[in-house]
Order: C-alpha cells, then structure tokens, then sequence
C-alpha cells in the first residue's frame, strides 16, 4: 500500500492532536495544583504493537519511558474494551513512583485485538512513603511510596472500587488523588473516543500503512541526521554532587559512536558509576528518554516524536549502574535530577562531534521542593510539590551570532509550569515573599549563561520541607572558554533569624514563621568574555 | 444613519442600510492612518447626514503584531518584579536548543515594585506609605514610560492598593491601567500580561480613537463613534480607548458576528466560520441554540497571553500566500512563512517560491484574467515553470500544486477540528460559513474531509465583518468570583442582582434598554477550570446539572456525588440592534443560470471541463449543478463535480452534495 507524502502529513497531525486533547482533558479536570496549574503530565498514543505514534508536547523525561508502561501493562494482563490498567511501579513501567501511568486499549468495532493504546501519565503530589510528597532521601524504593504493579483498575469501563480504597489508603491526600485518578481515566476515555474516529476515518486497512510510514518518516530524519555526523567515538563524564547518604561524587559517562554510513549511533554508558544508596537512582527507561530527546533535539520543527527516532540508536547499560537500576533501590530523584544529567553528559560528547550544534549546559536539576504537614487553619493534610527553573545554557555561534542562554526557564526533560503565587497561596498555608530572577547567576562569557531564579517561601504552619537539588559542587559548564554557570542554594530562614544552609537533597521539620529561600543554578556561557 | 466600518489590509469595507438592503463601498485603505480611508467612506456614505459610525480597527492588533505599542512601565507587589518577565517558567518550544529569547513588553529598567501585600482572604498584610507612593510616581516620571500597568497580588479580592497607585500615577499624564479594572480574577501572571498589553496600545489607541471621532464629528457635530469589541460586542469609542485589549481582534469579531446573522437568516443555526485570507485563515464554532459563538479567556495574541473574555476565534498559520517547501525527511510543508504582499505569489510576477494561491491558478481553480476585478493579471506560464523546478520528486508541477493544496487544507482542517471535534462537538451538525478572499475556494473540500453537509457563501463575502459590525448588539459582560458551595447555588440570586443594577443603570446613562443574560462558572470542588452554565433564579439547581451532563460531555466522567462550587456569576448585559428584515427575493427556480465561460479545472487528480459563473448574474432560486465556478470581485467559489449549489432568497450560496454522491 502506497503512501504518499501528503496524506502522512495529515495522519501525522491528526494523530498528534489526539494526544494533545488528553491533556487538555487531564488539565481541565484534576485537582491537584501539580497537574491543573504546572501540567506536570504526558499523554501518548501507540498502536496495537505498542509503539508510540505521537506524543503531546508535555514533559520529555517520559518520552523513552511511556512505552515501557504500555508493554508493561500488555504483558501482565488481558485488556478489553473498557478496560484501563494502572501502575507506577519504576520496575515494571514505571520512572518514579510518584508518576502514576493509565493504558487504556481502544479496540475497533468487532475487533479482538486492540488497534491502539492511549496512555496518560501524571505526577501526583504524594503517593505515601516516608516523606510527604514521596520524593525524600529514601534508600530503597519500598520507603518511597506505594509501588503499583500494572493492575487493572477499570474492567470494562466500570471502575474497581477495592483496588481504588486500597491505594487511596496508602497516600497522604486521598480526595485529591481520587479526583486526580479520576481525571486521568477520563483523559483514557477521551483518547479512545478520539483514536475510534481517527481509525473511522482512514479505514482499518489503511491505519497499519500509515502508522509503518510515520515511524519510517521518523527514522529517516534521525539517519538523514547522524550520516551528517563525523564517523568516531566522542566520549564525556559529568557528575551528580552526591546521592544524598554520602558526600560522594557520583560518575556518569558515554560514548557515543557516530557510523555515518549506517546512519546510527551507539550510546553506551560504561564506565557510570554503580546504583546509588540515595534515591538518585534512573531506571533504564529514563536513559533511554535522554537519548530520545537529545536525538528529537537535533531534528527541525514539527518532526513527529514516535518509536521510529530510536531505531538509528543501539544504547547499552549496565544492569546495577546509576543509569539503570535494579530493585531495591531508591529511584525519585532519577526521573527529576539524574535524567537531567544524563542528558547534560549526552551533550557534553556530542559538543565534541558538532560544537556548532550544542549550548553550554543548563541548570541541570530540577530543584525539587516538597512541603507537606497539616494545615493548621482547617486541619487538612496537604502536601505541596513544584519544581522551580534555572538558567538555559549559552547557544554558540552558527551561521551568525551565538545567543545567551535564556533567564529562569525550564529546560531539557521537563517543561512543567510555575504554580500562580496566588493559586500556591488558595491552596496551601503558605506566603510567597519573593519570586524574581537570581540576578549574575548565569555564566559569563561572550554569550552569557541565563540567569537562575529565586524564590522564598514563608511557612503559615510548621511542616515537613523535602530538598531533592543538585549542581551544588558540579556546575553547569560553559563551552569554548565561557564560565560555569552558579552553583544552586538553599537556605531556611527561621523566625530567629538564624539562617540554615539545606543540603542539595534533604528533608528538615521546620516552624511556622520559616522562610525557604531557593537559588536555582545558572546557565553555562559560551565563548570567552571580550567584546561583541 | 447607522454606517459599519471594517478596516482591512487593502479595503476598507463600508456597509449600511438603503431600503432594507445592505449597501457596500469599499475604498483603499489608508495604513499609515487607517482613520483616513474611514472618515472619507463616512462623508461619501452620509452626505452631511447624521452618522453613527460603528468601527472595526485593526490598529491593536497591528501594534501587537509589529511590537509598536508604547513603552510601558509594569508595577506590582516588591519581591515580584520579574513575574510579567518570568511568566509560567516554560519554554515555547519544547526541542529547539537555539529558540529566540521570549518577549517581554516591559523592559527590565522599567518594572516597578511597590510595598504592599494583600492575602488570599483579602488580609491587608502591609500597605503601602504615602512616602513609598511619591517615591513610585518619581522612579516612573524619570524612567521615560509612556504607560503604565499596575497589576497587584490578590488586587482582584482588595484593591485598595492598587487605586492608591493609580491615583498618585495619574498625576503624570500618562495612561494608567489597572488589573482590578482590567481582569478582577487570579493567576498574577496572566491578569497582569492582559493589563500590560492594555497599556501597551493604550497611546496608540486613545489618539486613534479620539482623533477619529474628531474627524467624524468635522462632518457632523452630533456623530458618535462605536466600536466593534473581541467578545463581539459595540462599546463606545471613549471606552474602548480606555480599555484597547477588549479591541484587539476587532475586525475578525466583526467576522463571527457578520457570519452567525447571515447563518440565522438563511435558516441555519450551528455553524463554523471559515475565513481565509492571505497569511492566515480565522475559524470559530457558534451554536445558536446554545447562545451563540463559543468564547474564550485563555487567548495568546501574537504571543502575548489576553486574559479578557473573546470571541473563541482560532488562528492557523495558513493563507492564499503561505510558502511550500519540502524539508529534510522529505515531507511537504506549507506555510506558516508567508510571501506577503511583498514579493507576494509567484504568479504576481516576483515570488520565486510556490505559495498555496500558485498551486490555485496551476489547477485551473483561479480566473488569470478576472482576479480582484481584472486589476491584476496572474501570470500562469511564469507558475508553471517555477513550480516544476521546485516540484522535487513529484511527476508533475500539477501534483506538486494538487499537494500544496492538500496539505494547506489540512492545516485549516486542524484547526476547525480544534474548535469543533477536540472540543466535543460533531461537523455533522454544522453548517460551513466561508469568506474572506480563499474561503469560498477551499470550502467543499473542507467540508468533505470534516463530514460537514453544508457549505454557505454569504451574499457579501468580502466585507461580511463590516455587516456584522453593522447589526451587532451593544453588549457588555460583568462578572463577579463567588466561590460559593454547590449547595448555596439558590444564593447566588444576591449576587446576580446586584449585577444586573450595576449593568441597568450604565445601559441606561447610554440611553440604551437591555436584557440580562446570567450564567455560572462551576466546577467540582478544587479543580482548576470551570464550565459555564446557564441559571435560572426558578430553577437554580438546573445549573448544577447541566454542569455534570457537560463534564460527562467533554471530559468522560461525572460524579453528582462530588461537590460542586460555583466561582464566578455572570451577566452578559444585550441592548438588540435595531432589528435587520432582509429582503427576500423570491425563488425563480424556473430560471437556469447562465454561464460567463468555461475552464479546466483540477478536481481529484483530473482536468475536467467546467462551467464559470459571474455571481452578479446569478438570481434567487437559481442552481449551479457541479463541476462549476463562480466568480467575483474578492473571490470564487469553487463547486466540486458532486456538489450542487443554490442560490437562495438572501443572494447567499448553499452549497451541498449531490443525491447519492460520498
């Protein structure tokens, strides 16, 4: 069956705005501050062999990694119409458990097989654990949370009441995550209405054509773009500051290997450093998202993300290693921050293959703040999390003159929103005293690196504050001579006065009255200082 | 008399009533002072009469489009100058390593901190000193803004703070606005973006505005000046100067009104606007019998998000001039690069790369020789021979025009699908309005690939805003955030009438009568957006209904379980227009139409020979069976070979398939 360039173009918009309605859908329906406010979630949709065919623009750490939760949910049981499977489990799926993922199969009228998967992931501000908020210094993944294995929690559109009481029994806020769960099973509903008009309209026999063409469309992009590679190996290391139990510095390393005349490439990370005893560490799916999006990056606009840009790549990891970790260990912070770094050491070797194509490096850390406790107004237990930008990295002369990294915004693997100070302050006892930029915290060189931000929250009431930060003692790095950007802080500044400097990733009671004062690193500059 | 004024990029559209019949003029737009063109239309159309100029302007929009609005100062709580910079932390493109900076309207030298600060529960935590006032109004009067934006935390629950700034600012002269006038409602960022962008134009606008009104009132001392707002309603000219970003998509407003009258008229109650132009093409959804045209407050113009109620009109990047290119995996791309006027189409003689009007002309679906009235000559052997060198792997420059014309197709299809299908509702029920220049051109194939059974071409298709700034109502929108418990909705009646004495007593300073319309924004307790429902003081508990089966709707889930919370009451204040009756021709149908000539037209791959119609010479009850087209002086309207089209009593196009055909 012949394809032509035309009717894949409209396939592929077609398709991409189904995933885009689901998180239109999950956004005006959820309760939660995180998912309405920050949109900290992904929509996909794959075909019935699980590969994904689009994705929304939402959050690329889960880019490598939703295809994962639908293989996942396929093999553990037989889905029907109707049906939708739940899980969170970073070893079966999942990336962390705070990002609870639902597959819904959509199955054409009088089929036996589903045709497609649509799928939504979110970030729920707490799914229980030893810290509120689920993302504390834990040391091995049973204290993180309640960990999900791909259940089913919709049979045949009605949902499993049990299955339902007996996770919200193991969460801190369990009207929210109800009403969250809800709006997500609601997303599911909308993408299989969506996906059943879409197969209506080109017609079952044609869908299979055009699905095997996007994919090979995408495919040809990434090899049109690693033939343009010089042939070799490119190797680079950078390092977390340390994994929150000890001081140590912890390793990561590639090598990536261009074969132009194949047009594909090799990553392989040996050499990284083995699993963590903090909760740094990143299951291979998120190392996987990484090349995924660094691949995605080096294509133009409008290139669809799908299965297809990794077929150009071989990645290799080593089981028990930093960048893919085994049970039990502890795996918050590989999502936030490891998957952030991996993607700075991806850059780091590809600067060295095509320096013209890479900037300086970015904040490189999500900043991750939790607060939770009880709201000592109403008696409510709340539990609060945001993840604050950075400075953007230097862009280096390319054809013309370079540009300065971008001041306090989100980069790489996350695009999440800030929440409104005046939403942060409707719904939790707190006071926003200060939100502006870190002014001289980017990198300075010929183009300088962007600024960080900082922010200083008051506490209304005493309450448990949960750090997950790094680029402490690692800073982003400047290229071509440009300085490093600045190093992240954060202080508590107790009613006293006194002033505590908080450790990148740690978890402190503090007092009504406190004040956490955040600094979120700059960006690294490029070239050296001199005159324009 | 009353007379419509919209002006475009080429024309400006002047419409009124002669006889129960809608009159025309369209003269050259003045774009150095587009109030040129307007005050000459209006001496011409009234004759030394008294006018009451109704206004469609495009200068708001230009001036957000070119970035040449005023130096604004931006002023809010100390501690949060950078916010109207900052905005929601995210970067616009998710993949791109080297995207531009974003824009901020407020230079960094010109954001101002005051202070003060107001809880969430309306709490004065500290106001701010007389001292600290002066010292504001002195850092402004030396930092050389032409405007000011004062947007306040939680200004829209207290906002005693923020008049205490705009009193102590007005001394300086220079136009103050303030988001508790502006937008009363949460989220900093957006309330205060949308006051920025109201100061931004406020200079341009208010000597725009003014300036006009002076000009008319040269031809007659008793003429007054009304505009055409975003949300589709008439404001007076001293408000709207007041107030620009309700203006900022004033022309195309005028477009969904002009649409949903002459839709109303010929018998057809939902319908999807469809409006191309040259860079772009405008859609929008209305539903008569559910209150008309769809609105929004979460609009981005031009980059910028505008916070103020509009009319829902959606923007794809995609007109008669986008560019096509096919880019590294090979793909057809069109648009949203645009030749623009400059160097314009290739077949004008100077583009050099194919634009969607080109991949027209190559298929036969534009007349060479009549286009805008024979005043410009297409040069098709010029296209021809471009569009081969330029056609890539493709057989033909034919093919490569029939792709341009799928794919730009596509374009504007996603974009009716994203007011129409993403948002819950079926094109099957839905009637195509199409206008502006390439509207009519692209139609039926729109219609075909959306399922939508009908098309209409309205009578006036080149100056259809212009009508429908003609015969807007004077509305006007109050609001007021409730926050109320769903089981207190019968107490919203509290709020509603205090609303509506509000809105009584200003329609009548105006001398106008209207009728209250009352809505509700609700939710279920803690989520972030709201449904609009109707409410009915009889029957309050109706809203709360209404609310689930619209979530069930739109969302896949509902739980009448669950609380509800009422967050805003509304009330949409309407003074009619005078009422409009159209004549209407009687149907002729024993006439057939007589044709002007034949051409090849492109129709599915192939050349076929088709009749041509000059719609001057086509009368009420007439029928063009397809393949056929129809010609005028701003655009043709191309009528497939399974298609049949019928003129109605209203001079209007309605065009639908065939018996039997797919």
């Amino acid at each position: 069956m012949k394809i032509d360039a035309i009717e894949l173009a409209i396939f592929q918009s077609a398709v991409h705005s189904i995933a885009e309605e689901m998180g239109a859908s999950l956004r005006r329906t959820a309760l939660s501050p995180n998912i309405k406010e920050r949109r900290d979630y992904s929509c996909a949709i794959f075909d019935g062999k699980a590969r994904v065919i689009a994705m929304g623009d939402h959050m690329p750490v889960h880019l490598g990694s939703m295809p994962m939760s639908v293989e996942a949910a396929v093999a553990a049981m037989e889905m029907g119409p109707g049906d939708i499977a739940i899980l969170n489990d970073p070893y079966a799926g999942g990336t962390h458990l705070p990002d609870i993922t639902m597959v819904m199969p959509v199955f054409l009228p009088g089929a036996g097989k589903a045709a497609f998967y649509v799928a939504n992931r979110a970030h729920h501000a707490d799914v229980g654990g030893m810290y509120p908020g689920s993302m504390g210094p834990a040391q091995e993944i049973t204290q993180e949370g309640i960990r999900i294995p791909p259940v089913r929690i919709v049979k045949g559109g009605v949902v499993d009441r049990e299955k339902l009481d007996f996770l919200l029994a193991n969460v801190r806020t369990p009207a929210e995550r109800e009403g969250d769960l809800a709006s997500q099973m609601g997303a599911c509903r909308v993408g299989e209405q969506r996906a059943l008009e879409l197969a209506e309209r080109f017609g079952a026999e044609r869908l299979g054509a055009l699905i095997d063409e996007l994919l090979d469309y995408s495919e040809r992009l990434v090899r049109a773009e690693m033939r343009a590679m010089p042939a070799g190996e490119f190797v680079a290391e950078d390092f977390l500051d340390d994994d929150g139990v000890t001081d140590e510095p912890l390793r990561i390393c590639v090598a990536l290997r261009f074969d132009p005349t194949a047009g594909a490439v090799e990553a392989n990370f040996a050499g990284t450093c083995a699993q963590a005893r903090g909760s740094v560490n990143a299951v291979r799916a998120i190392t996987l998202s990484a090349c995924y999006y660094v691949l995605r990056c080096l294509l133009g606009d409008g290139a669809p993300a799908t299965a297809g840009i990794l077929r150009p790549l071989t990645l290799k990891t080593e089981p028990g290693t930093l960048v893919d970790a085994r049970p039990p260990a502890a795996v918050a912070g590989g999502n936030v921050e490891t998957s952030q770094r991996i993607v700075d050491v991806l850059m780091r070797a590809l600067a060295k293959a095509a320096p013209e194509r890479v900037p300086a490096a970015s904040a490189g850390t999500m900043s991750n703040l939790t607060i939770g406790g009880v709201d000592a107004r109403t008696g409510e237990v709340f539990t609060y999390y945001e993840t604050t930008a950075g400075g953007m990295g230097a862009r280096p002369e390319r054809n013309g003159p370079g540009l300065d990294g971008i001041d306090g915004v989100q980069t790489h693997m996350t695009n999440s929103l800030n929440t409104p100070i005046e939403a942060l302050e409707y719904a939790y006892p707190f006071r926003m005293r200060r939100y502006g930029y870190r002014v001289g915290s980017g990198g300075k060189g010929k183009y300088m690196g962007g600024d960080g931000l900082v922010k200083e929250i008051e506490l209304l009431c005493d309450a448990d504050v949960t750090l997950l930060a790094d680029r402490r003692k690692f800073r982003p790095w400047g290229l071509h001579g440009g300085e490093d950007g600045a190093a992240g802080r954060a202080c508590a500044l107790k009613t006293t006065g006194e002033e505590i400097e908080l450790p990148g990733k740690c978890s402190v009671r503090l007092s009504k009255g406190d004040v956490v004062q955040l600094e979120t690193p700059g960006g690294g500059a490029s070239q050296v200082q001199g005159a324009r | 008399m009353r007379i419509a004024i919209d002006t475009g990029g080429t024309f400006t559209d002047c419409v009124y009533l002669k006889d129960g019949r809608i009159e025309v003029l369209k003269i050259r737009s003045t774009p150095q002072d587009p109030s040129l063109a307007v005050v000459q239309a209006v001496r011409q159309v009234s004759a030394g009469e008294r006018a009451e100029l109704r206004h469609g302007t495009t200068v708001g929009t230009n001036a957000m489009l070119e970035r040449k609005g005023a130096r604004v100062a931006f002023v809010t709580t100390a501690g949060f100058e950078d916010t109207i910079a900052i905005g929601r932390q995210t970067r616009q493109r998710l993949y791109d390593w080297f995207a531009p900076e974003p824009v901020c309207l407020v230079e960094k030298a010109l954001r101002f901190g005051l202070a003060e600060r107001v809880s969430a529960e309306g709490e004065v935590l500290r106001a701010p000193s007389k001292e600290e006032l002066a010292e504001l109004v002195e850092g402004l009067r030396t930092s050389g803004a032409e405007a000011v934006a004062i947007s306040l935390l939680f200004s829209f629950v207290r906002p005693e703070h923020e008049q205490q700034a705009e009193d102590a600012l007005s001394t300086l002269g220079i136009p103050v606005s303030a988001s508790h006038r502006i937008l009363p409602e949460f989220r900093e960022y957006e309330r205060g973006a949308t006051t920025v962008v109201n100061a931004y134009l406020s200079p341009k606008m208010r000597n725009y505005l003014l300036g006009l009104e002076s000009g008319v009132r040269t031809l007659h001392a008793e003429n007054r000046v009304d505009v055409m707002q975003s949300s589709g309603g008439i404001v007076s000219a001293r408000l709207a100067a007041r107030e620009p970003v309700r203006t900022i998509l004033s022309g195309p407003a005028g477009g969904v009104m002009g649409a949903m009258h002459v839709a109303r008229l010929a018998g057809f109650e939902r319908i999807i606007g469809f409006d191309m132009g040259g860079t772009s093409t405008d859609v929008f959804l209305a539903d008569l019998t559910t209150g008309g045209a769809m609105r929004t407050n979460e609009a981005v113009v031009a980059d910028v998000p505008v916070s103020v109620p509009m009319l829902d009109i959606h923007t794809a990047g995609a007109g008669g001039g986008s560019l096509a290119r096919f880019d590294a995996g090979g793909l057809l791309r069109v648009g949203p690069e645009s030749a623009g006027a400059d160097p314009g189409p290739m077949c004008f003689g100077r583009g050099e790369q194919a634009t969607v009007t080109d991949a027209n002309l190559l298929l036969g679906r534009l007349d060479e020789n009549s286009f805008l009235g024979g005043a410009v000559t297409l040069d098709v052997d010029r296209t021809r021979h471009k569009m081969d060198e330029q056609k890539g792997a493709l057989a033909t420059a034919e093919e490569f025009a029939a792709g341009i014309v799928s794919v730009v197709e596509t374009a504007m299809e996603k974009a009716i699908r994203v007011i129409s299908v993403e948002r819950g509702y079926d094109p099957r029920d839905f009637t195509l309005v199409a206008f502006g220049g390439g509207g009519p051109l692209h139609a039926c194939s729109m219609a075909r690939a959306l399922r939508i059974p009908r098309v209409l071409v309205p009578a006036l298709p080149g100056a259809l805003s212009a009508v429908g700034i003609l015969l807007a109502d004077v509305v006007r929108d109050y609001s007021r955030t409730v926050m109320l418990p769903g089981d207190a909705l019968a107490s919203a009646e509290v709020s509603f009438a205090k609303l509506e004495e509000q809105a009584r007593t200003e329609f009548a300073a105006e001398g106008l009568n209207g009728k209250a319309d009352r809505t509700v924004d609700v939710r279920y307790r803690r989520q972030g957006y709201e449904l609009n429902v109707a409410f009915d003081a009889a029957h309050p508990e109706a809203a709360a209904a209404a609310f689930h089966a619209l979530h069930q709707k739109r969302y896949g889930f509902s739980d009448t379980t669950k609380p509800i919370e009422i967050v805003n009451v509304r009330v949409r204040m309407t003074a009619k227009a005078d009422a409009h009756e159209p004549v209407h021709d009687a149907l002729r149908s024993e006439e057939s139409p007589k044709n002007h000539g034949e051409r090849k037209i492109c129709f599915d791959g192939a050349f076929v020979q088709t009749q041509v119609y000059r719609r001057e010479n086509l009368r009420a009850g007439m029928r063009v069976e397809g393949p056929a087209m129809v010609t005028e002086y701003t655009s043709a309207t191309i009528v497939p070979p399974e298609w049949k089209a019928d003129v109605d009593g209203f001079g209007n196009l309605v065009l639908m398939m065939k018996e039997g055909a797919k």
